[in-house]
């Protein structure tokens, strides 16, 4: 009789990885820079080489064949997409480039349109860039001024405080769901309600949450949300703005071009219905098809049981980090199930510079990022002029984990010598 | 772990200046002031330049910042080696610097120390780090005398 062990998430998927069958450095490869952006599986490469070598084609403009197999594929990856997070309708689904497009169409076409001077915007200190800078444009232009939720002291978004900010002048909520850099889980629902009570509107960058946990909208009940295709296994350059129907046909449009338009007259132009009122000109086809056949990946496998995966290897990345005094992480501890924050640690290790440090690791074969992660005022906020980043997906493993903390403990051993 | 190849870019002289700068400070007075940012590390540097009544000789070089070993180490040993040097020279040092970074050139023997900054033109990633001091003395250099008012370079859009 054999006895055969139960294989790991990961054991199972990384095949479907040929970029992590690969030596760095002459070393096997550890990718730990998921956060910035996810490895792409071969249903996804698949996708877009059938739609170029099958189909390629415009979309919504031809009345041919192929235009028609192209606009099938397009419009069904919207589907698949609206289905994931689980929005009402496929119209509630705008494609943009990525989520700071996404982003920056609402802060444009709503912010511009409905913020007036001494309107108040709640942001949180530990925004992405994305999720500030397209906010400070807008309130520069309209007068509306900024407000920023802090930490706790576990580095938590604090919504006690929150609850202290919000009031009738708060016009907009935007904030992170899991943040990049703390890798906590903000409480977007309590989050959304109260901002509701007061008629404020709410924007959620699920950038980070997407990738990694199941995500619904109506239960959320956010106004928008945000994420990129290239974190969640997806394509680069596509991305996508969920909003909520009434909202999004109230909107003006973004941009002007072709797609977008019904009717086009010399002077004026009347506008397409949602979607298509914001997506103007040639989208991106392939792309969009990419991330539909990503969402698909994901769905198979199932939301829940990524985050009961990678939950394990959070409790067991924190044990391990744990153990190395010199190691100290931003945000909230691992609790003993690790489904209680995200699968990534943003560390400084004593002496060691981030930078050095991946330098250092890189030469172990092991990616990881160093510096403000696109959150400068979170650093500054912390405390801490750059972090190293680890960050994980459902096809990492224990063994790449232990890897990268061998890897760490050499690092510093290596710069401990001379500060010793 | 292939420590060889991390000794070559971590020379002893590099992690010793890092550990303990020599130049770390103002100079007093200052008559150039010159801040430099890597916008994608957070690295940055403060340079300050004393120079001769005539303008045309750097009779003293500090630096304030908080970085990497590579870029740290590369600040001291750039602030000493400027010491007694006219602008002419330092802003020679600078493309001599930037060859170097290219794997296209080396110190003479006066100025060999810099030379252990050498190993980092084999880690291409890390270039911008051992630049940023120097694109701050070369912006330093030809701004004018106005001290502090200087805004900051930024060394983002170099050795992409
Ligand atoms: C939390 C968060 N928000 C926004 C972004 C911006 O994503 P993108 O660069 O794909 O627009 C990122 C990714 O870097 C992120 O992590």
């Amino acid at each position: 009789m054999t006895i055969t062990k139960e294989r790991t998430l990961a054991e199972i998927v990384r095949k479907d990885f040929p970029i992590l069958h690969q030596e760095v450095n002459g070393k096997p490869l550890v990718y730990l820079d998921n956060a910035a952006t996810s490895q792409k599986p071969l249903a996804v490469l698949d996708a877009l080489r059938n739609y170029y070598e099958q189909y390629n084609s415009n979309v919504h403009r031809g009345v041919h064949t192929l235009s028609g197999k192209a606009t099938d594929a397009y419009e069904g990856a919207r589907v698949k997409i609206a289905k994931f997070v689980n929005a009402n309708l496929p119209e509630e689904i705008i494609y943009s480039r990525n989520a700071s497009e996404a982003i920056n169409l609402v802060a444009y076409a709503w912010g511009l349109t409905h913020l007036q001077p001494g309107d108040e915007i709640i942001l949180s200190v530990m925004e992405h860039h994305s999720n500030l800078v397209p906010w400070q444009l807008v309130a520069k232009t309209t007068g509306a001024v900024l407000k920023f939720v802090e930490l706790t002291p576990s580095e938590e978004f604090d919504l006690e405080q929150y609850k202290t900010l919000v009031s009738n002048k708060t016009k907009l909520v935007s904030v992170v769901h899991v943040s990049n850099t703390l890798g906590c889980i903000n409480p977007v629902e309590e989050i959304t309600e109260i901002a509701h009570k007061y008629g404020a509107k709410v924007l959620i960058d699920a950038c980070q949450s997407t990738p990694h946990l199941p995500i619904d909208v109506q239960k959320i009940n956010c106004d928008w949300l945000v994420a990129s295709g290239h974190k969640m296994c997806g394509p680069t350059g596509i991305g996508f703005l969920y909003g909520k129907e009434k909202l999004l046909r109230a909107m003006p449009p973004f941009m002007g071009g072709g797609e977008m338009i019904a009717d086009v007259f010399l002077e004026n132009s009347t506008y397409a219905d949602i979607p298509h009122k914001f997506e103007a000109g040639t989208p991106a086809i392939a792309e969009a098809i990419g991330l539909g056949a990503a969402v698909d990946y994901l769905s198979n496998i199932g939301m829940d049981k990524i985050h009961a995966y990678e939950a394990e290897l959070t409790a067991y990345l924190f044990e391990q980090l744990r153990q190395i005094p010199e190691i100290r992480v931003y945000g909230p501890q691992a609790d003993s199930t690790g489904g209680n924050r995200a699968a990534l640690a943003s560390f400084t290790a004593g002496n060691v510079h981030p930078h050095d440090l991946s330098t250092i690791l890189d030469q172990a074969g092991v990616a990881i990022r160093a510096g403000h992660h696109c959150t400068q005022p979170l650093h500054r906020y912390i405390k801490a002029q750059s972090t190293a980043r680890a960050s994980l997906y459902f096809y990492n493993t224990k063994e790449e984990i232990d890897v990268f903390i061998a890897a760490l403990r050499e690092a510093i051993e290596f710069f401990g010598g001379i500060f010793g | 772990m292939t420590l060889g190849n991390l000794r070559d870019l971590y020379q002893q002289v590099i992690l010793e200046r890092y550990k303990t700068p020599r130049h770390k400070g103002k100079t007093n007075p200052v008559h150039r002031y010159q801040k430099g940012h890597n916008p994608s590390c957070g690295d940055t540097i403060e340079l300050t330049l004393q120079l001769s009544d005539a303008g045309d000789k750097i009779l003293d070089a500090k630096f304030e910042g908080e970085g990497c070993a590579i870029s740290m180490a590369s600040a001291d040993l750039m602030a000493e080696a400027l010491k007694g040097k006219t602008v002419k020279e330092a802003l020679e040092m600078v493309e001599r610097f930037q060859q170097m970074m290219k794997g296209e050139a080396e110190f003479p023997k006066e100025l060999r120390k810099l030379n252990v900054m050498q190993g980092v033109a084999q880690f291409p990633v890390r270039i911008k780090c051992a630049n940023l001091t120097w694109h701050a003395l070369k912006a330093a250099l030809q701004s004018s005398a106005d001290a502090e008012s200087n805004g900051f370079i930024s060394n983002e859009k170099e050795e992409a």
